[in-house]
């Protein structure tokens, strides 16, 4: 790269890596930790280990240098460390099931298969404005994708929820890539109508109200997308959608009475599941006190809170807590899983990794010229955030249980390769950022006349 | 395994968590801090960066306030301290002497009225410009504006 501008931002690969192999270090370093807790003696695979994570992390660092230079520095590091410690603490959840149940080798590969979709969105995704003219058919595909499940023979149901589909013997969760399909609709028709949806057309009272015209193509696939899961009974992706697509549609218009009717239609819908649904009772009942029916339906919370407190300050250490005990340890309550040996210290750095990833992402918005950019850039932020919180906030019983992953860190394949995949899409987003920045310093660099005559 | 030696290596196992996290923080500190390099654009007629506020740090006498150098890299992070008058160019007595072609011998001069940044042009051959705008007369500088002078980029810093 050359030029004065560039030598800051071609660094930015060169941060990256450090971070990486740190992130590495610090995977590979639990690895030991864990297996020393069962022998006095490094784990026999370690280098082979480290390799397989120095290469997975190598090769989506690879494809940024080729692909995307410019790209913020700190995103692929973050994902890569939550990933490697939610690695870990499956492998952990591992030693104490038997051998036909064990999930690391399957984790691992969908991390392979992760970056492999990483590496596929760097290189096919090359301009962020190819996603915007084509939104109708992402729109189709993200709706077909909802709808998969239902599918007679394809689609099958687990836990209660009828969110999976079997092709041969790979399952799939469909609506992970739904997720990150309607954020790319919902920011190409909210850029092009927020003039619309801003001034509001109708008056009622002190209020102006859009044109129900306008409104109306958005709600109608959001309508769809919250009935299916509500006859899916997936509870999280529900709330995390109407949740995305009210903060987008907020951030896209900056008017508050948006976000008011949301707050409204949520608290309707909820107050409605409560009452009609036994399962949402059932959560929320829990919620309130879960010690009422600690054998039963409390169980699993009460678990969770047992094991975050065992932990302590800095956990019981890798490999000598009993994490195992919660139910679900490797998916929705990998938090506390990590907590109990990692402890409250170990906790807190992972939700502190996390506020940096969704820091960082909206940063990328923020920067990004075009308003489509912007928009994309912020529901993809605003997914792994709220997913987060939701899944934080209900193993710690901040707020009622609804099961959605810990992006990264939980076990399961359709979010990790989802996950990977919002993370390229911002880097992207990010990349094309600075490389506008760069052509306007050249441009104009190029418009000046040596002053070594002049006086 | 002794215990007393797990516990040591689970700290240090935290600490690297830690320190992974504050490498991070630093990478994003620096780049705040240098990333205001991407220069605005020129005659694209966007607006100002939004964190320019009033200056109202300046309370010393005479002087105080500095501006630092974002652009070129090789250069960025370098200050100037000011006094109540100082002007910007390549002739050797300036007071904020910048070793770049495109700035003429005596391309601009800051000065203060009323405890206010001004800039004014001093004929330069390529002109100096605040925010990306390229001005006329003396301009009003507020913290954090962008001053351009040749292929170098100050910025306005207290």
């Amino acid at each position: 790269m050359s030029g004065d501008g560039g030598t800051f931002l071609t660094d930015r690969r060169v941060r990256e890596l450090g971070l990486g192999l740190l992130a590495a270090l610090v995977t590979a370093g639990g690895y030991v930790l864990l297996a020393l807790s069962e022998a006095p003696a490094l784990p026999p695979d370690l280098w082979g280990f480290l390799a397989v994570v120095l290469g997975l992390f190598g090769l989506g660092h690879l494809a940024l240098r080729r692909l995307a230079p410019f790209a913020d520095a700190t995103l692929l590091p973050l994902a890569a460390l939550l990933a490697g410690l939610g690695f870990v603490t499956i492998a952990r959840l591992d030693l104490a099931v038997p051998p036909e149940r064990r999930l690391a080798l399957t984790q691992a590969v969908w991390v392979g298969v992760g970056m492999a979709a990483f590496v596929g969105t760097v290189a096919g995704v090359r301009r962020v404005r190819t996603l915007e003219r084509y939104r109708y058919s992402i729109l189709l595909a993200g709706v077909v994708a909802l709808l998969l499940p239902l599918v007679p023979g394809l689609g099958y149901e687990a836990n209660g929820a009828r969110l999976w589909i079997r092709v041969g013997t790979l399952n799939f969760q469909p609506g992970e890539a739904a997720k990150v399909l309607l954020v790319v609709f919902f920011a190409a028709y909210l850029t092009d109508h927020r003039e619309v949806l801003t001034t509001g057309s109708r008056r009622l009272g002190r209020l102006s109200l859009p044109d129900a015209r306008h409104l109306g193509p958005v709600l109608v696939p959001w309508g769809i997308s919250i009935l299916i899961m509500v006859n899916q009974k997936d509870l999280g992706s529900s709330l995390l959608f109407f949740t995305v697509f009210v903060a987008m549609l907020y951030m896209a218009t900056g008017r508050l009475a948006y976000l008011l009717a949301g707050l409204l239609l949520f608290s309707g819908a909820a107050v409605f599941a409560y009452r009609n649904f036994t399962h949402v009772t059932d959560r929320v009942q829990t919620w309130l006190d879960p010690w009422a029916d600690v054998q039963g339906r409390g169980y699993q919370l009460a678990q969770s809170l047992f094991a975050l407190g065992e932990g302590g300050l800095t956990g019981t250490g890798l490999g000598l807590g009993r994490p195992d005990l919660i139910p679900n340890a490797a998916t929705d309550f990998v938090l506390p899983a990590l907590g109990e040996e990692l402890g409250f210290a170990g906790t807190l750095a992972v939700l502190a990794a996390f506020l940096l990833l969704v820091g960082r992402a909206f940063r990328v918005a923020v920067e990004a010229p075009r308003p489509f950019s912007q928009l994309f850039a912020a529901g993809l932020a605003t997914i792994l955030g709220v997913q987060t919180f939701v899944i934080v906030g209900g193993v710690t019983r901040v707020i009622p249980l609804t099961g959605v992953t810990l992006p990264f860190v939980s076990y399961g394949g359709s979010s990790l390769v989802a996950n990977f995949v919002i993370v390229a899409l911002l880097l992207r987003i990010s990349d094309e950022t600075a490389r506008g920045a760069l052509d306007d310093a050249r441009r104009r660099a190029r418009h000046l006349e040596p002053a070594a005559v002049a006086p | 395994m002794p215990e007393g030696l797990l516990t040591i290596l689970r700290l240090c196992l935290l600490a690297l968590l830690y320190l992974f996290l504050w490498r991070v923080l630093r990478v994003i500190t620096l780049e705040l801090r240098v990333e205001r390099l991407a220069v605005p654009p020129v005659g694209t007629g966007s607006p100002p960066p939004a964190r320019a506020r009033p200056a109202t740090t300046d309370r010393r006498r005479g002087g105080g306030g500095r501006v630092v150098v974002v652009e070129p890299s090789a250069r960025a992070g370098e200050a100037f301290a000011l006094g109540e008058e100082e002007t910007i160019g390549r002739a050797p007595g300036c007071g904020i002497r910048l070793d770049d072609t495109y700035v003429s011998q005596v391309h601009a001069r800051l000065y203060r009225r009323d405890r206010r940044l001004f800039v004014e042009d001093l004929g330069s051959t390529n002109g100096t410009f605040v925010n990306g705008t390229r001005i006329g007369g003396p301009v009003r500088l507020r913290r954090g504006d962008r001053l351009q002078v040749g292929g170098t980029v100050l910025e306005v810093d207290r």
